[in-house]
């Protein structure tokens, strides 16, 4: 009888399994594109080594938001509320420096409720990757639009989104946020390879991820999206019904190139990998580049600005080495031969 | 008639952005440093020029620090308030006035001192006659009471510090004034001052002020603000403070961040206490309002967090330059869903500075939000202070797990679990790798995992109520000064305690009973407060408000038969509280109980 061959676990370069990153089960819809960025993240912080538990996972509320509970399931997590993940974010990274900090959001998140908050933490370049799940549309509300919804997206009942949709890459060049890029959730490698430069990168990160909603993707045109399933079958009598999908197919696009992604619902989305003679601290190109990929109603993605010349907040806040929420009582309570002389400097 | 010797208020009007500010508190301090009890209100406007101001300065030998009911000594810069003032003076008053304001001195029964306030200050220098006018008052007024040159001088150099040419210009303004008052009238008014000697070593000290200094010993590691009257000189304190305090080696033991909104400070605070550090923020209350959400996330997850509020007249923009205590309720029970908040409410200057730092220990071992509860009066009028206590505790940094070892010896650790029977958990901190959670807003279970379960949420909700229901008796516990007999107590709390002996004093006068009194300094109701009003027949809930807030928690939470003993008297119109106008209120209700 031969025995067969003990297959060797697979151990990165801190000697950690694969399994030290992974998170518990998703609840998200079968075949939701947030899973596969869940995937990607778990790949990323694995391939770039970082010890698991010095990660801590943020996020707001929203579909994308709830993911933090299935990846990095021996990191620390935040799930804030609605809008608000950059602020707590702040707060925690200046006392504690030290952090891999690791956002996710959801274009409600980012670009409605909580885009002040984006704005201002980029504008303060909090070392931090942000990655929004971009689906546009409200998932847990059940498929309202987002502000990110392609202009012209029609849904079922209500008028067509004639609203502008908001680049949030755009406005993130215009910020002069420090890392800028943009993917979709089934171009595993270009994503990995994004996410992991962004982990790497000191300073705002944001990667703005297309990643389809398998539920309502505001297109009721299409044949298979919830608003054709829920009216043309004879068994389905309550709007909860979820039909199940599987995860779209790997896509990897040379740069310079582009290729049409058929979606869940049956529409597509032109995805073009930018050119490599794309300068990435080139803001006016990165901005040209968008709007021309706006005008040919495509998406470009890549690296679309780096700038690792910006100092981070922490740096400009001159901190201790040692993270503040390290410091003791001997560091923090001021003696009190200080409170004497506050005191004799109040008698004046 | 008889000499009236300390024992009188001085309303000086003024509009401001005219450099009167400088002025009143080179007399206050004057008054002070010649060892008179004295206390300074100053009622200004939501605006950087030109609207009407007041400054109340009120002299009391029985130390009555409220600005008392009445003005005896009106000075008149303001042609906008004009009328209005000079209309509401009682018969036999003292008017100075300016007579460059162009304005007609129209009353024949107060005593009239007509000065040319702005000609004299020209004659120093044209240029700045309109501020240095404020001085020359200073110097009529300085003549007329009888108030120490020297003292004055010092006084002046002390508010002008290194500006030795202020200094010179401003000490001339005061001496021009009290010349132009020798050559020009012969006193007819029966207002003294007198020195006296107090304790040496007092000094005046501004309740934010005393509120930043607390927090810095309190070792606060973060704060995030924005920008709201009357809360801002909280953290403008704490930033002035910090470099000379908090150092090391070069570097911050701490970060300061001005945050884009209230929203964004709350959130960073969270963050910060999530973290484990001690973060905070300094607002009023529309900037609580805006933070409701946070409060409830940091409630319903345990994170501990700190903020003060600067109570000013709401809703809404309200009068926010005017004082109140309106949001206590806001603060006891903020946010949506069942909450209940600790609120720690000072009432002195001392205090401030006591419940700045004592403030983290609550939030860290409570692991919740706790609220320090000041207002505009006690935190931006300058009181006077016998000194600043160094912290009598070590810092309490709550139920910390920063080991594997200390993990392991508690049995059946989870971060939700209530292992010691007191309703408050242990917990592990982001980056240490010990039994990590997701935290969440959402409904959770011992171990920190979704859940909807309903005996989970109920479970916790219990054990929240139980947490904080057990900080009671471990809170400041109140001020009580009991009278042999117990017919009449009052309940109060905050900067009413500026106010309550006067007001006490007029009511044993016109009642002939003493009254008991008991400052609440607070929330959750200490135990103390119970037996109080159990011992008493009657009490009155006294309060800076409209409604009676802390009346209405007191209502539903007191047993039964301790209900028809309480009074609600609540009263607000902005000012600071005068005695008189409680004090009748207060009468009313008596005579309504036959007491």
């Amino acid at each position: 009888m031969t025995e067969k061959p003990v297959r060797a676990v697979k151990l990165n370069v801190i000697n950690e399994p694969k399994d030290s990153y992974t998170g518990g089960k998703s609840s998200l819809c079968p075949g939701c594109g947030h899973d596969q960025i869940s995937s990607v993240i778990v790949n990323a912080a694995w391939e770039n080594g970082i010890k698991p538990h010095r990660i801590a996972k943020m996020s707001g509320i929203g579909c994308s938001s709830k993911t933090p509970a299935y990846y990095l399931g021996q990191s620390h997590g935040f799930n804030t509320v609605h809008g608000r993940m950059p602020s707590v974010t702040t707060g925690a990274h200046v006392v504690n420096k030290d952090l891999t900090y690791l956002g996710v959001s959801g274009d409600g998140d980012s670009a409605s409720i909580g885009i002040g908050q984006l704005v201002h933490a980029i504008r303060r370049n909090i070392n931090m990757v942000y990655i929004v799940e971009n689906n546009g549309v409200y998932g847990l509300t059940k498929g309202q639009y987002s502000a990110t919804a392609d202009k012209g997206s029609k849904k079922k009942k209500g008028k067509t989104n004639e609203t502008q949709a908001i680049d949030l890459c755009a406005m993130a060049v215009n910020l002069g946020c420090s890392f800028v890029a943009r993917s979709f959730s089934g171009s595993k490698k270009q994503l990995t390879a994004i996410i992991k430069a962004a982990l790497s990168h000191k300073g705002f990160a944001l990667i703005d991820v297309i990643s389809p909603c398998v539920t309502f993707n505001n297109n009721d045109e299409s044949l298979r999206s919830y608003g054709y399933v829920k009216d043309n079958s004879e068994e389905l009598h309550s709007v909860d019904y979820i039909p199940h999908f599987s995860p779209l197919e790997q896509v990897e696009i040379p740069a310079g190139a582009f290729k049409d992604i058929t979606l869940h619902d049956g529409s597509t989305v032109r995805l073009e990998t930018i050119s490599e003679d794309h300068d990435p601290s080139d803001a006016v190109a990165a901005l040209t580049a968008l709007h021309e990929a706006d005008v040919a109603k495509k998406h470009v993605m890549g690296l679309l600005y780096f700038d690792a010349t910006r100092p981070a907040l922490h740096e400009d806040l001159n901190l201790t080495d040692t993270p503040l929420c390290e410091l003791g009582e001997e560091d923090l309570r001021p003696s009190p031969e200080a409170l004497e002389s506050v005191v004799a400097s109040l008698r004046g | 008639m008889a000499r009236i010797v300390n024992d009188f208020s001085i309303n000086i009007a003024t509009a401001n952005g005219t450099g009167s500010q400088s002025a009143n508190l080179i007399l206050l301090q004057t008054l002070f440093d010649m060892g008179i009890p004295v206390s300074g209100k100053n009622l200004f406007p939501s605006n950087i020029s030109g609207l009407p101001t007041w400054y109340i300065v009120r002299l009391s030998d029985l130390g009555y620090q409220a600005p008392g009911d009445g003005t005896h000594i009106q000075i008149l810069l303001n042609p906008a308030t004009w009328d209005e003032d000079l209309a509401a003076l009682e018969p036999g008053s003292v008017v100075i006035w300016n007579t460059d304001s162009k304005m007609a001195m129209e009353r024949e029964d107060v005593i009239s001192y007509p000065v040319p306030m702005t000609k004299i200050a020209r004659t120093l220098n044209p240029k700045l006659a309109r501020m240095i006018a404020n001085v020359v008052y200073v110097g009529v007024m300085a003549e007329l009471l009888g108030m120490d040159q020297e003292i004055l001088e010092a006084a002046i150099a002390k508010q002008f510090g290194s500006k030795a040419k202020a200094i010179e210009l401003n000490a001339e303004a005061s001496r021009l004034g009290r010349q132009y008052v020798s050559e020009n009238f012969t006193k007819s008014d029966d207002y003294y001052v007198e020195a006296r000697d107090l304790e040496a070593g007092g000094f005046f000290l501004e309740g934010n002020e005393a509120v930043a200094l607390g927090s810095i010993f309190g070792g606060v590691q973060m704060l995030a603000w924005y920008p709201i009257t009357p809360s801002s000189s909280i953290a403008e304190g704490i930033i002035a403070w910090l470099p000379k305090l908090r150092d090391k080696n070069g570097k911050s033991t701490y970060a300061v961040l001005q945050a884009e909104d209230e929203l964004a400070a709350a959130g960073m605070v969270l963050g910060a206490g999530w973290a484990g550090a001690r973060g905070m923020t300094a607002t009023s209350g529309p900037g609580i309002s805006l933070m409701q959400e946070f409060i409830g996330l940091s409630y319903f997850s345990e994170i501990p967090s700190v903020f003060w509020d600067v109570n000013r007249v709401g809703p809404s923009t309200g009068l926010p330059t005017r004082t109140q205590q309106g949001d206590l309720t806001m603060l006891y029970e903020g946010s949506h869903g069942d909450t209940q908040h600790i609120v720690l409410i000072p009432g002195t200057v001392e205090e401030c500075f006591e419940f700045g730092w004592r403030i983290f220990d609550v939030a860290e071992r409570f692991q919740t939000p706790v609220f320090g509860f000041s207002d505009l009066d006690l935190g931006m009028n300058r009181w006077s202070c016998n000194g600043l206590e160094y912290p009598t505790e070590s810092m309490d940094r709550g139920k910390v797990v920063l080991t594997r070892d200390q993990l392991d010896s508690i049995e059946n650790y989870g971060r939700y679990r209530d292992v010691d029977g007191d309703g408050i958990p242990y917990r592990t901190l982001p980056g240490s790798g010990l039994d990590p959670i997701l935290y969440r807003g959402t409904g959770h279970d011992e171990d920190g995992a979704y859940s909807e379960k309903p005996d989970v949420y109920h479970a916790l909700m219990d054990r929240l109520k139980r947490k904080i229901e057990g900080s009671r008796d471990l809170l400041p516990a109140p001020m009580v000064r009991q009278e042999d007999v117990c017919d009449i107590g009052i309940v109060f709390y905050g900067s009413m305690e500026n106010t309550i002996t006067e007001i006490d004093d007029i009511l044993e006068e016109a009642t002939g009973k003493k009254v008991s009194t008991c400052r609440v300094r607070a929330l959750p109701l200490h135990s103390e407060v119970q037996d109080f009003v159990e011992r008493h027949d009657v009490v009155i809930i006294l309060e800076i408000n409209r409604d009676g807030q802390l009346y209405g928690i007191m209502r539903k939470e007191y047993p039964d038969h301790l209900i028809p003993k309480m009074k609600s008297v609540a009263f607000s119109d902005g000012m600071p509280p005068r005695a008189r106008m409680y004090a009748n209120r207060i009468m009313a209700v008596l005579k309504e109980v036959e007491l």
